[in-house]
């Protein structure tokens, strides 16, 4: 009987988690098996032991400051927005820095890098690719042949009104 | 004279059924959902306990299920009784946070042997019932102390089988793991424990 595999099949049948084939196969084996008797004895007093006799413990707070914690909890997570909230005027500030600085950054870096193509290549300028530093920002190129000249659109990805159109909200960069 | 206008007071809860506040709550009423809390609170923290054996993690964790409960309830479809739905938020909750607590500790020698059934496999079985005459109060109690000297892991396939009375494959999808692993644990589970209340019937 010391088979591991038994041993939970006798568990198993004591949980009735046991076809009826099977339970009909271990009752069969119990009535040969003392040592399978006593261990099923065991497993049953143990159960039995357990069944109603959890451990009672009760909350170590009262009713009123369990509540409030997690009342002042629930009005915490639900004051969350669910959208951005619209730029105010005293954050002004943190909007230029979230949105405008990364755009003067790219800017930056797209002017210097055509500033060096062009100084090292002359007029014969191939511009090759060029990567955008910020996630959130996109572009819009466009190369003119006749004038030699291509113009790069910068804009604001997270921004909603971003749009190309607005001739506002771009910032250019153009060679010849 | 005027007609003396009556004073609007906090609607009465406790004699609503749970269904009734159930519905309530889910309609914004927090007069309702708070007296749910009053009628589950001990339940949902002694469940807790049992299963992390600490004041005050019970105590968050019991705390976090109760604001989950309120933020999904409109999922609770009334299947199950609402201190059962509640149960299993906080037993979720107990869970990931004893995953990652094994997640943070380094696994020794004992811990691995313990999840492989280690010395219990080998235990002689106890024939005398270590429990039989004692006082409800005092077998508690014991039942109490032998619980806190097993791991969390057969603890845990314990409570949920003996005392939140759950089959094999319900425990097993609860906990992550498969069927032989529950029968597994909770084998050498019920043979510790056999053990532990023998010895502690031996002491006394």
């Amino acid at each position: 009987m010391t088979n591991h595999e038994s041993q939970l099949k006798l568990q198993a049948f004591m949980d009735g988690e046991l076809s009826v084939r099977e339970a009909a196969e271990v009752r069969e084996w119990l009535a040969q098996d003392a040592e399978a008797h006593a261990l099923l004895s065991e497993l049953r007093n143990t159960t039995a032991a357990l069944k109603g006799n959890e451990p009672q413990c009760r909350l170590p707070e009262t009713r009123e400051f369990f509540w409030s914690k997690i009342e002042r909890e629930i009005e915490r997570q639900g004051a969350q927005p669910m959208r951005p909230r619209p730029v105010a005027a005293g954050s002004l500030l943190a909007w230029l820095r979230r949105h405008l600085m990364p755009a003067v950054g790219v800017a930056a870096v797209c002017s210097a890098l055509v500033f060096i193509a062009v100084r090292s290549h002359g007029p014969q300028l191939r511009i090759g690719e060029m990567a955008l530093v910020s996630d959130d920002m996109g572009s819009y190129t466009y190369r003119d042949q006749a004038d030699k000249m291509t113009m790069v659109w910068l804009y604001d990805r997270s921004s909603a009104d971003s749009q190309v159109a607005d001739s506002s909200d771009i910032d250019n960069v153009t060679t010849e | 004279m005027q007609p003396v206008k009556p004073m609007k007071s906090k609607p009465d809860h406790s004699s609503a059924s749970d269904e009734q506040l159930v519905e309530a709550a889910k309609n914004g009423d927090m007069g309702a959902f708070e007296e749910l809390v009053a009628r589950h609170r001990d339940k949902i923290y002694a469940r807790a306990y049992s299963m992390m054996r600490n004041e005050d993690e019970a105590l968050d964790l019991s705390q976090e299920a109760w604001v989950k409960s309120w933020q999904r309830l409109k999922q609770f479809q009334g299947e199950s009784s609402f201190g059962t739905w509640m149960t299993r938020i906080v037993i979720n909750l107990c869970l990931d946070q004893l995953r990652r607590r094994k997640r943070q500790r380094t696994e020794s020698i004992e811990e691995m042997d313990e999840e492989s059934g280690g010395v219990e496999r080998q235990m002689p079985v106890v024939t005398a019932n270590p429990t039989e005459r004692l006082e409800r109060g005092e077998l508690r109690k014991k039942i109490d102390h032998a619980l806190g000297q097993l791991s969390h892991e057969h603890r845990t396939v314990l409570v949920l089988h003996e005392f939140e009375e759950m089959e094999y494959k319900e425990i097993a999808r609860t906990m992550g793991c498969s069927i032989g692993t529950v029968m597994s644990r909770l084998f050498y589970a019920r043979r510790k424990m056999a053990a532990l209340l023998a010895s502690l019937k031996t002491e006394d």
